[in-house]
């Protein structure tokens, strides 16, 4: 839902970022206001999956340049779980095992650290099996997933729904869902999509990041991103993603070439007009 | 001999028998008098044995094994004999016959890729990959230097299709032979070795093999070690007489990145047996797979002592060691592994799988893991049972009479680890070895 | 920033119980002789059958060389620069706690355990020892009741010498071990626990030991036998103050379950480790034995090892009676310079005898921990069982674990089963917690005791509680 008055929530500013030294991000800009969903699509290694981590804070990345504001603050300058508490979420595209680790534990230190940040008071066990008992609905999860250790030996599809669980738990302002659709079949895709439908409100936004059309037919986007390259290069409606679906990606290397060969001349030009002791 | 000063209030200790019996050996053998590497190890390690009892349980690497085998063994060099009558080779191998003198490459010709190594070479590599693991003081490598009187060299140049089969067959002669082998593969080298010993009399075989892998070079090397022991009700008690044979066999392998090294045993028959594989990866990034499959009967004592230290991250070692133990037999294993803190990565799984058929026999294990890297995956397990009674009743129910569910069950115990051996080791007959029957003429 | 790269910042937490009661103490001089143990014997008022048991200790100590194949290692330790005993002044036992030193029921209160009427935990008995006495113990009267006795070992060689004379020595000979034959020849205090035949313990039982004086061995003792049919549970924690010279801890525990009987005893062992640069701190040379005498006896050992300079502790189960069973659930955690040598030994001599090792090792810092047991299947074990489960923690990549599990077995239908496993917490996971809020410790604890929970589920539930937290307290600076 696009409303131009509705507060700015995600504000991402030339934001560049590398892994091991090699520049990933190369100035990504992307505004996201309360509900609304955007979708970002691109090819593998486009940059998408690296966005999200940035975002989330993952520390094998770093952020060599721009701004990320969270409701106006610097969002960059705090620790992941700070980013977690003050409502940013990161639907993995592979979510971790931790054996020994009891999910139902896990989900209630989380929830909790969350409402405390919020000013709400922490729920006992009791209080909180309830709570997880009723979103457990949003993904029509069993209970049983609950008492074995966080994501040990669920399958890909169980593991998403787990994802959703905690989303609907966590109940995040800015919720990135990084390759959600990948490894489900078309029922596991249902039920995730319609839990992500279910937490999307006129008071938060869902950045989708996705390489296929599919999750865009059951979650309909108002924003498709084009990435590639480290950055955004087209803008567009839903619209945009059933045109990329037929025509597929190769325009797209097209215009980077040209993009970047663009850039390379400014840069050059840039150094010309530099006298010898500035390069010095 | 200790020399106790007049005076002195102590109480002489009684000769030690493993000191006299080494003595004896030294003077039944004289010293080389070359200016080799041999001659010189040779008197280093006849000194150092000098002051040196035989190796005892109060050492906690020979904790569990009992070394009065080796004593019973008469202290003498091993005769000269006649050439043992030994099955023809199949084609395509490369037969040197091992006797602890004499050249084996005398009137040989080397397959491509394999040669002699220069004397230089040897000069400079001989005890290398020993020192590298640690071993050169250790006990039986200390009696190998002091009794072998030639040297095996060998350098692999590059893949080397014919499989190089070394043979040592001592039969019933009574007495001692050291053999001593060292392969220098270089990088992108590779070579497939069958060496098989066998021995029926009172003799003790000791050999120390070093191999050096270059970079990306490939050792396959199987070992099939074939005692007959006499019969369990005469030799309670290892005498000369009766005394069965015994084998003390070292391999210490160095590995350079990109290595393969693969080391496949299999011990049955021997009235003592003990095998020390050492490997070490001198940077990581190698790749070392360990097959062991040994069994004991009688009053029979294998010992594998095996270690394998990464000095380099990304390494791999993928190990399974079998025993069998029956009769009042005596199978020991100890495996270490060693991961120091530059060893990041480590990929090591070591598994042991012992069965003990008979309630008079022992089954000692003994796994060692030394980790101080934190990014590494070790595992290892160890299981010491008798058949699974669940897979004899399947048998069993499906018609099988309980004695041939066991020894199929058995066969597929041993199988598993034969299979690996390279394919000549068929014409050795290795199953009815490790099943414990005769062998078919 | 991987979790590979920021571990090695090591600042431990403080050690929450590290203070000194300031108390007078009466000290005999340092030093080892037959004058000392006989003085020991004396100021105990002890019958001859125990002067002699220690006489002849102390004889076979002076035989014996100090154990060196554990992967520990120290500066040698000079057994006459030790006091062989101290005592808070005052009568050894009080006949009630109001003429116990205030100062010393002050101590027990700021260690947690509170011991007068009002406050004593509602639940569980507590045997509190200071230095070398029993100081107090709890509910003794409520346990006489049901037969039970809990009394310090100083109390039992008094009023209940033929059991004493009976039993001590019977499970752990002095001569087993170097430390044993030490502990035999000095020991001071410690507990009896005695529960008479088909009874159940009414409540946990529980020993506090807290070391006091700084030049002082602690060498407690303690004897816990159950008749036929009886059970309990029983409870053993331990502290002592920060000093930056070592002291020697050689305890011995001897266990005796009769038939049917059951034995639980847990442990959170939380010496004084020494500071981070490894100065100071207790060694633990502790003897721990158990006998399932009786056919279909159960003994179970539960510990939880984070304190001690050195830890050298190998709790085990000799399964004598038909159909016995032995546990040993261990979490070990060391830390800085920690060393840790510990395990188990499990001898299966009965038929159709049975056991579980579950050991989790973590090691941080600079520290080794090493898991030594012995699984040994004597020739009568005919069904025995073994199962073992060693798993170890990195943490940091200074730290040592080893493992050296002995594999015995002279029975054929006797089966052994034993899985290892190292891991660490990845950085992955770590990341994936922080990502739903939960801070960078919290996360790293929360791994750990999830590691460690198969050990934690036997502990009794407040000790579990306790330990989780004591884990956690531990760890505090070790990663990120």
């Amino acid at each position: 839902m696009i409303r131009p008055d509705a507060p700015v929530l995600l504000e991402i500013c030339d934001l560049r970022a590398s892994v091991e030294e090699q520049p990933i991000l190369k100035g990504v800009n992307l505004t996201l206001r309360a509900g609304e969903i955007h979708a970002v699509m691109g090819r593998n290694g486009s940059g998408k999956s690296t966005l999200s981590k940035v975002l989330a804070g993952h520390p094998a990345y770093r952020v060599t340049g721009g701004s990320v504001l969270y409701r106006g603050d610097d969002l960059l300058a705090l620790q992941p779980e700070q980013r977690a508490r003050i409502g940013l979420f990161l639907g993995f595209q592979y979510p971790v095992e931790i054996p020994g680790v009891s999910n139902l534990e896990f989900l209630r230190v989380a929830t909790n650290a969350r409402r405390l940040e919020q000013g709400l008071e922490e729920l006992d066990t009791f209080a909180f099996e309830d709570l997880v008992r009723e979103r457990l609905q949003v993904v029509q999860m069993d209970p049983a997933f609950l008492e074995r250790s966080v994501n040990e030996g669920f399958s890909g599809g169980e593991k998403k729904r787990n994802e959703i669980l905690q989303m609907a738990l966590l109940q995040p302002l800015v919720a990135i869902l990084d390759e959600t659709d990948s490894g489900l079949d078309i029922d596991a895709l249902r039920i995730v999509a319609g839990g992500v439908n279910q937490l999307a409100s006129a008071d938060n936004a869902t950045l989708l990041i996705t390489h296929y059309q599919r999750l865009l037919d059951v979650i309909t986007p108002d924003y498709v991103h084009v990435m590639a390259a480290g950055r955004i290069l087209r803008t567009g409606g839903k619209e945009l993603a059933l045109e990329l679906e037929e025509r597929g990606y190769d325009w797209v290397d097209v215009e980077i070439e040209r993009l970047e060969a663009s850039e390379l001349e400014a840069l050059a030009a840039a150094q010309g007009s530099r006298t010898p002791a500035e390069v010095g | 001999m200790v020399t106790i000063p007049v005076g002195e209030l102590r109480v002489q200790s009684r000769p030690n028998p493993g000191q006299a019996w080494l003595a004896d050996l030294f003077t039944s053998l004289p010293a080389l008098a070359d200016n080799s590497v041999l001659a010189a190890q040779q008197q280093r390690c006849r000194q150092a044995l000098a002051g040196e009892a035989l190796p005892s349980r109060r050492q906690e690497a020979w904790r569990f094994t009992d070394t009065s085998a080796i004593t019973a063994i008469p202290a003498q060099p091993l005769p000269r004999q006649a050439a043992a009558a030994l099955p023809a080779p199949p084609a395509n191998v490369l037969r040197l016959v091992l006797a602890g003198s004499g050249d084996p490459l005398q009137g040989v010709v080397l397959p491509v890729g394999l040669e002699r190594l220069e004397a230089g070479a040897l000069e400079a590599l001989f005890g290398e990959a020993l020192e590298a693991n640690g071993a050169a003081a250790a006990w039986p490598v200390r009696l190998n230097g002091a009794v072998a009187g030639q040297v095996l060299a060998l350098r692999v140049r590059q893949p080397v299709p014919t499989l190089l089969e070394l043979v040592s067959d001592t039969g019933d002669a009574a007495g001692v032979q050291g053999l001593r082998l060292l392969l220098v593969l270089d990088p992108g080298a590779s070579l497939e070795v069958l060496e098989v010993h066998r021995a029926r009399g009172a003799n003790l075989t000791s050999v120390v093999l070093e191999a050096r892998l270059g970079r990306g070079a490939r050792l396959r090397h199987g070992l099939l070690a074939q005692g007959q022991s006499p019969q369990p009700a005469v030799a309670e008690r290892p005498t000369a007489a009766c005394a069965a044979p015994v084998l003390l066999h070292h391999l210490a392998a160095v590995q350079d990145p990109d290595s393969e090294l693969e080391l496949i045993a299999a011990v049955a028959g021997w009235g003592l047996a003990r095998l020390e594989p050492l490997v070490l990866q001198r940077s990581g990034a190698a790749s070392t797979r360990l097959r062991g499959l040994q069994r004991v009967d009688g009053s029979q004592v294998v010992d594998t002592h095996s270690r394998v230290l990464f000095a380099g991250p990304d390494g791999r070692l993928d190990q399974v060691h079998k025993a069998l133990a029956d009769g009042s037999g005596r199978s020991v294993f100890n495996g270490a592994v060693v991961v120091p803190r530059q060893a990041q990565r480590t990929d090591a799984a070591q598994l042991s799988r012992s069965l003990l058929l008979s309630d008079r026999a022992r089954i000692d294990t003994k796994p060692e893991l030394e980790i101080v890297a934190d990014d590494v995956k070790c595992a290892h397990g160890a299981t010491v049972s008798r058949l699974q009674q669940n897979e004899l009743f399947y048998l069993q129910s499906r018609g099988i009479a309980a004695d041939q569910a066991a020894r199929l069950l058995l066969r597929g115990f041993c199988e598993e680890v034969l299979a690996e051996l390279p394919a000549p080791s068929a014409l050795w007959q290795p199953l009815a070895l490790l099943m414990g029957e005769e062998p078919a003429p | 920033m991987t979790a590979a790269a920021t571990v090695g910042d090591l600042v431990s937490q403080p050690y929450k119980y590290g203070f000194v009661t300031d108390i007078e103490t009466e000290k005999i001089a340092k030093g080892l002789s037959e004058d000392v143990v006989r003085l020991i014997s004396a100021k105990k008022d002890e019958p001859a059958f125990l002067l002699d048991f220690r006489l002849r200790a102390y004889q076979q100590w002076l035989k014996m060389d100090e154990p060196d194949w554990a992967s520990i290692g120290h500066a040698p330790i000079d057994y006459q620069n030790i006091i062989y005993y101290a005592a808070p002044k005052q009568q050894a036992k009080k006949a009630s706690l109001d003429e116990v030193d205030p100062k010393l029921l002050e101590t027990f209160e700021k260690l947690g355990i509170p011991l007068s009427e009002q406050k004593r935990l509602s639940n569980v008995a507590v045997d509190a020892v200071f230095d070398s006495v029993s100081i107090a113990t709890t509910y003794k009267e409520k346990l006489a009741e049901h037969g039970v006795i809990f009394c310090s070992i100083s109390e039992a060689v008094k009023d209940h010498a033929e059991l004493i004379e009976r039993y001590l020595g019977t499970v752990v000979p002095s001569n087993d071990n170097y430390f044993s034959a030490l502990n035999s020849a000095v020991f001071s205090d410690g507990s009896f626990v005695f529960i008479p035949k088909g009874v159940a313990c009414p409540m946990d039982l529980s020993t506090y030991f807290r070391i006091n004086s700084g030049d002082t061995g602690q060498f407690e003792r303690t004897l816990i036998v159950a008749e036929e049919g009886a059970s309990v549970s029983y409870l053993e924690g331990c502290t002592a103050p920060m000093f930056d010279t070592n002291q020697l801890h050689a305890a011995v525990v001897e266990l005796v379950a009769l038939d049917d009987a059951s034995i639980k005893y847990s442990t959170v062992q939380n010496w004084y480790a020494g500071d981070e640069n490894g100065v100071g701190g207790i060694y633990n040379f502790v003897t721990k034995r158990g006998q399932c005498r009786g056919d279909r006896s159960h003994i179970s050992w539960t510990q939880v090892e984070t304190g001690s300079a050195i830890t050298w502790k190998y709790p085990s189960c000799v399964l004598q009676g038909a159909d016995s069973v032995g546990e040993f659930y261990s979490v070990a955690l060391t830390n800085n310079h920690q060393q840790a040598d510990t395990g188990t030994k499990m001898f299966h001599i009965g038929p159709r005898t049975r056991s579980t090792i579950v050991s989790k090792g973590i090691s941080a810092g600079h520290s080794s921990n090493s898991y030594r047991g012995l699984v040994q299947m004597g020739p009568k074990a005919v069904g025995a069982r073994n199962y073992s489960q060693c798993d170890s923690m990195l943490i940091g990549d200074q730290a040592a674990a080893n493992t050296y599990p002995y594999i015995r077995s002279q029975q054929p239908d006797a089966s052994i089963e034993h899985e290892a496993s190292t891991c660490r917490i990845s950085a992955d996971q770590l990341f994936y917690l922080q990502s739903r809020g939960i801070g960078f410790e919290e996360a790293v604890s929360m791994m750990v005791s999830g590691f460690c929970r198969d050990v934690f589920n036997q502990l009794p539930l407040e000790f579990a509680a306790e330990a989780d937290k004591l884990l956690a307290l531990k760890l505090e600076g070790s990663v990120g």
